[in-house]
């Protein structure tokens, strides 16, 4: 069975409104259209999508390098710093037993960002080189990825609550650590990695192979 | 394919008045407090971005400040002035830019995985000091539920339709 993809039959998606614009004559290849219904610009296919989502996804992975080696949090029982990092702080839930706890914050700050980063380099190399696409599998993967991302905040959100709570004097306090720059960049720049990437482009590819 | 939500616009309106009218408690009042060894401390969302200027980390603010409380709440206005204009008939070419800038916003607003962030640092404290939970911890609960039902109960189609059939010929 083969599918006619709507830029074959001339006609384009206005990713804001989703209207679907048809698109007048021959359009100049990758001119901006205007959407006939939300008046906003859009392109039949992102320029230079992989690139971007390349550029972004490398930036994040090398921020993620010090995001994991750095302290996220320095805690001062009784005034003696204790620095802990990301994979202390999850072994710490894990020696006390709190073993849900551990596995959501190792899920979202560990899993997550790994499998964005993963997962857009994989996405990006198959619609570079076209092979084994399957459009309907990775879309979802796709879909999946760009829903996962915002959940990654969440330890920078916890050290923040923390920070902000236990201020006792000199008794104890919490301090957030330098890792917190870098896991917060490593989150923002997978969440644009994800948003350059073209998901139409999955469908293209398949078709010129046939 | 297409199937509108029933009474989409009444209930949005409804949910998002709501969410405006919890914005400030849940926002100024302290959501949790820690007691060790007679002293108390208690903090509230905006204590949090204070906290975080007061130690310099001043990026990490601005986007805990727009993620946390901007976006949600742009979100929860235009939610409500969308809802407010299709109620009361007072729809204006300028709703089509306005609801294009709308669904930007989609992706950013980030008050689900804050709270979340709140249930796992409950646990972190837990374990050696004395928690107590105050009332913006309610009010940020009732906050989550509104702004999440108000944009879910939006039927976009619905109002791109409608915006569509008055304002392009």
């Amino acid at each position: 069975m083969s599918i006619n993809t709507a830029k074959e039959s001339n006609l384009a998606l206005c990713p804001q409104c989703h209207k679907l614009n048809s698109l007048p004559g021959e359009p100049a290849k990758r001119a901006k259209i205007q959407c006939l219904r939300c008046h906003g610009f859009f392109y039949q296919r992102k320029p230079h999508s992989l690139q971007y989502t390349l550029a972004w996804n490398i930036a994040a992975l090398i921020a993620f390098i010090p995001a994991n080696l750095y302290p996220i949090m320095i805690i001062y029982p009784l005034g003696i710093g204790e620095p802990s990092t990301i994979l202390s702080g999850i072994g710490q839930f894990v020696d006390l037993g709190l073993y849900p706890i551990a596995v959501i914050i190792f899920t979202a700050s560990i899993i997550v960002p790994l499998l964005k980063i993963i997962g857009l380099f994989l996405l990006v190399y198959r619609v570079h080189t076209g092979v084994r696409l399957r459009p309907d599998k990775h879309s979802k993967f796709y879909h999946l990825l760009e829903f996962l991302g915002p959940w990654s905040m969440l330890d920078v959100f916890v050290v923040t609550l923390l920070v902000a709570v236990v201020e006792l004097g000199f008794v104890t306090s919490v301090a957030a650590g330098p890792a917190i720059n870098y896991f917060t960049l490593t989150v923002i720049f997978t969440m644009i990695a994800a948003n350059s990437f073209d998901p139409r482009l999955l469908w293209d590819k398949k078709h010129n192979n046939e | 394919m297409v199937e509108h939500k029933v009474d989409s616009i009444e209930r949005s309106f409804n949910w998002s008045l709501a969410g405006i009218l919890l914005l400030v408690p849940a926002i100024l009042l302290p959501i949790m407090g820690v007691t060790l060894a007679g002293q108390y401390h208690h903090a509230s969302l905006l204590d949090c971005i204070l906290a975080l200027i007061d130690r310099g980390f001043f990026m990490i603010a601005t986007l805990v400040f727009l993620f946390a409380i901007a976006v949600p709440i742009v979100r929860l206005l235009g939610a409500f002035y969308i809802t407010y204009s299709f109620k009361f008939n007072k729809l204006k070419p300028s709703l089509l830019h306005f609801f294009r800038a709308f669904h930007h916003l989609e992706h950013w607003a980030m008050l689900n995985v804050f709270m979340l962030a709140i249930v796992v640092s409950m646990y972190k404290l837990l374990d050696d000091t004395e928690l107590s939970l105050n009332m913006g911890l309610l009010a940020l609960i009732l906050w989550l539920i509104s702004s999440t039902m108000a944009a879910s109960a939006l039927d976009q189609d619905y109002i791109w339709q409608k915006l569509e059939d008055e304002f392009v010929d």
